[in-house]
């Protein structure tokens, strides 16, 4: 494919450059809506959410549920505000310049789409065969993620 | 750089006063947990990020949690763990925490 040969997101002398057409813009705030929407709707213990609120306790119920009571909200809030950084340079057509923290949000947004995806589509450890259009998504995902990470290791 | 001479008496931590809850002075460990999901470059930058280990380190701990399932990347009191607990959910990691010792360990 040709688009693994290029490199989406660039790191310059003065920060980092991300390199994507107006229809993959389009297309990852859209992914981002729909987990914003779904952070926010979705009820507790809603299967396909389970990798983005993951229990931390896993012997002590009691803790657990305290867990769950003092930490969901403040999840789902630093969630709906990194959420805003990436989507705020999406929609931006003009290109600039990133900062690390910024293509932080985006590599952990991408991500947190993939968790939700991986979840529905059950990937296992081994699937690399795009054969339907939601692999190849969660793939082109992977990509991106991978790519933001490699850049920002490099810094 | 110069090594600074820490006299022993402040770095020697009391042994667990009987006075106090001995329960809480159980120091906690946070594992992160092997999925199929998360990028093995991705789980190599947020531990390096959250708990500032070198390249090396955070490969190690990412490759343990591949190849075992499962690895240690933080302990602490318990506040401390479940914040770090938290940071990793705010990553997408999968981590849970529990007390040293009820079968974190390998084995």
């Amino acid at each position: 494919m040709i688009r693994r040969q290029r490199q989406p997101i660039q790191r310059t002398r003065n920060g980092f450059v991300l390199q994507l057409d107006a229809d993959e813009r389009h297309l990852l705030r859209r992914l981002l809506g729909e987990i914003r929407d779904l952070v926010t709707t979705a009820p507790v213990g809603d299967a396909k959410m389970q990798r983005l609120f993951p229990p931390a306790y896993t012997d002590d119920a009691e803790g657990e549920a305290d867990y769950q009571r003092l930490m969901r909200e403040e999840l789902v809030a630093s969630r709906l505000g990194s959420i805003e950084i990436i989507d705020a340079i999406l929609q931006d057509d003009e290109e600039r310049t990133l900062s690390s923290a910024e293509v932080d949000a985006f590599a952990q947004n991408l991500n947190a789409v993939r968790l939700i995806l991986g979840t529905l589509l059950n990937v296992g450890e081994d699937d690399d065969d795009a054969d339907s259009p939601e692999m190849a998504l969660y793939q082109f995902l992977s990509w991106l993620v991978d790519c933001a990470i490699t850049a920002l290791m490099r810094a | 750089m110069t090594p600074v001479a820490v006299s022993a008496s402040t770095i020697v931590k009391p042994e667990s006063d009987t006075d106090t809850d001995v329960q809480s002075d159980n120091p906690w460990v946070v594992l992160v947990w092997n999925d199929p999901i998360n990028l093995m470059s991705y789980v190599t930058y947020v531990l390096q990020k959250l708990f500032g280990y070198s390249l090396e380190k955070a490969t190690e701990l990412m490759l343990d949690v591949h190849h075992k399932g499962r690895a240690v990347v933080s302990a602490g009191a318990r506040e401390k763990a479940e914040m770090d607990v938290f940071r990793l959910h705010e990553h997408g990691l999968w981590a849970t925490m529990q007390k040293d010792g009820s079968g974190g360990g390998d084995s």
